[in-house]
């Protein structure tokens, strides 16, 4: 991995860090305030790729692992990886990997902006929504004594709000692409 | 940003992190192999036995983990509606005894301990030509590094919506965040390498 | 110090952006001047390898740095523009000590090299010190520190003081007058260069002047007017 590449995923973990630490946004749509972390994880895939956005995420979960609270409500350390959302954190590595190896594919510099955005948003949602989701499903009924339908139906409250801040990764990651334009797309 | 470990001389604090990680993965393993609400609930309470041996108190241990513990309640809940009082009592037990295990072991163990750990974990990996060992650590460093600038920027951006009227959104908040962020990770790299630090070429 | 550029070019997406370029640098303190755009931080990049040339060779003490990358960035340490970008680590004594991990060196001498480096530089106050909290001359200082804790012959400069205000801006110009080594620094700043043994002016990709402060500024400001 060459050193830019390991400083634009270190500084990119250091930006999903961020949004858990400060107080939730508005996504704009709605106007209910939402947590912006995981939403982090979707741009890191989008704007970095596979190979970049992948570790990115990695090391937030590394750091979480080791005992820092980088998890939006002060959360950190290896509880939050046994407990109920620990599907979902863990699936945050593998939601960066599938995003950002969509991205790489769906979309290049020569489409038009409508093109680009739709493209992201299919990431976005393969990858943030699909894995992500199904990670945390899959994960339910071993700690609890859900069963995967409930599981699933639970989810399913999830996913509306998942599903908007994949159309905002969408929207951001085309104007960072026009907006800095020497980040080269993939690794 | 302030870790969770906490300073003390116990015997965890003196046992190896491998030893406890170890301990941690095992027991972590049984307690979701058992279905007994007594056994989970014996387990629990050893769990708080461990746990009160960091002498954290109660206002602090409320401030770690309160988005857990109300977390574990809302599913007991929802165990308790469509399942059994004694599912309910099974989960709530086993959930309880996992988060003060692991919440044990975060507090006894140091930063440079579980870095040391990751970069051994990672040494086999590096066959797989994806990551260096040594890059791991030089990331983390790096992570922590900048995380109070990208806080600082973050504040600016939102100062300069309000100075011009405008509600702060996500988007308007994320892209120039990303931008200003990640425009500086050439002049970054530059001088990590010229620097020589990461022993290439 | 003997640093030579033979014939050598550099390209970047297609374009020169430096002419094909001869000469050897001895002196102890030079400075190298000219408008953005000039070339000058390509010329400054070249000699410690972080550009290398697309034709010629540029050569270190003999070391050339297309082939001995090592051996060039060990002699010559490079200061970037933005103090922000150079401390990579929090506490700024394992930023300072990281530089050193290469070498194996006993933890009590690592530890005196950076307590030593850190007070030669009046900041070993700072030490254990957060390195978010500290001034922009302050990590000036701190990227000093860290670039020459591993003694290298030659010192790199890219606009040293551009992002300074005023106090910090003499702290570090201070700091630069006293050191040992042999410095090459780039700055808009031509107070700082004006006592310099040599100064070269870049334009448009080419050496438009290379001689005594005094001689090169003038014609530096009949470019620029």
């Amino acid at each position: 991995m060459s050193t830019r590449d390991l400083v634009l995923a270190a500084l990119f973990a250091a930006i999903i860090v961020a949004l858990g630490l400060v107080p939730p946004i508005s996504l704009g749509f709605i106007p209910v305030p939402v947590t912006a972390q995981s939403l982090g994880v979707m741009l890191a895939g989008v704007i970095l790729g596979a190979k970049r956005g992948g570790f990115a995420v990695f090391l937030v979960l590394i750091l979480v692992a080791i005992g820092l609270p980088v998890l939006s409500g002060y959360r950190g350390g290896l509880a939050t990886f046994l407990s109920t959302t620990g599907g979902y954190l863990v699936g945050w590595f593998f939601a960066a990997v599938v995003t950002g190896y969509c991205s790489e594919h769906f979309v290049d510099r020569s489409q038009s902006g409508i093109v680009q955005i739709t493209g992201f948003f299919l990431a976005a949602l393969i990858g943030g929504v699909v894995v992500d989701h199904m990670l945390g499903i899959l994960w339910l009924p071993v700690v609890t004594n859900m069963t995967l339908a409930q599981a699933f139906l639970g989810d399913l409250l999830f996913v509306p709000g998942d599903v908007l801040k994949a159309l905002i990764a969408a929207l951001a990651g085309r104007a960072v692409m026009v907006g800095y334009p020497l980040l080269p797309q993939r690794a | 940003m302030k870790s969770l470990h906490v300073e003390g001389d116990t015997f965890l604090h003196r046992l190896p992190p491998g030893v406890k990680l170890a301990a941690l993965a095992a027991v972590s393993l049984l307690l979701f192999l058992l279905h007994s609400p007594l056994l989970l609930a014996v387990a629990a309470i050893t769990a708080l036995v461990f746990y009160a041996m960091l002498r954290l108190g109660w206002h602090n241990s409320w401030q770690r983990m309160r988005m857990i513990l109300l977390t574990i309640i809302l599913i007991c809940a929802f165990t308790l509606v469509i399942n059994s009082p004694m599912d309910a009592a099974a989960v709530f037990f086993r959930l309880v005894a996992l988060t003060l295990f692991a919440a044990t072991i975060t507090a006894t163990t140091s930063t440079g301990d579980f870095i040391e750990i990751v970069t051994k974990a990672a040494r086999p990996l590096e066959k797989t030509g994806l990551v260096r060992a040594s890059d791991i650590g030089l990331a983390i460093g790096l992570v922590i590094r900048f995380v109070p600038e990208v806080l600082g920027r973050y504040q600016a951006i939102r100062d300069a919506h309000h100075a011009r009227g405008l509600k702060p959104k996500a988007l308007t908040l994320a892209v120039p965040l990303i931008i200003l962020t990640l425009r500086n990770a050439d002049e970054i790299a530059a001088a990590i390498d010229a620097r020589g630090i990461r022993g290439q070429k | 110090m003997d640093i030579r550029f033979e014939q050598a070019e550099a390209r970047f997406e297609g374009r020169t952006v430096l002419h094909p370029l001869t000469l050897s640098l001895c002196e102890r303190r030079i400075g190298v001047i000219g408008l953005n755009g000039s070339g000058k931080t390509t010329f400054a990049r070249m000699i410690n390898g972080l550009v290398l040339p697309a034709a010629g060779r540029v050569t270190v003490n003999g070391f050339e740095t297309s082939k001995d990358g090592d051996q060039v960035r060990a002699l010559a340490g490079f200061i970037f523009q933005n103090p922000q970008n150079q401390i990579v680590l929090p506490i700024l004594k394992e930023d300072i000590a990281l530089g050193l991990s290469t070498r194996n060196l006993p933890k009590a001498e690592k530890e005196a090299a950076v307590s030593g480096i850190l007070a030669r530089f009046g900041i070993g106050h700072l030490t254990d010190r957060r390195v978010h909290e500290l001034s922009g001359g302050e990590l000036q200082l701190a990227a000093l520190a860290s670039v020459l804790v591993t003694k290298p012959d030659i010192l790199i400069m890219d606009e040293p003081t551009n992002q300074l205000d005023l106090r910090n801006r003499a702290l570090v110009e201070r700091t630069i007058h006293n050191l040992d080594e042999n410095i090459i620094v780039i700055s808009h700043d031509l107070d700082l260069i004006a006592g310099f043994d040599r100064v070269l002016l870049f334009h448009e990709g080419r050496l438009a002047a290379d001689g005594l402060p005094a001689e090169t500024m003038t014609r530096y400001r009949e470019i620029a007017a």
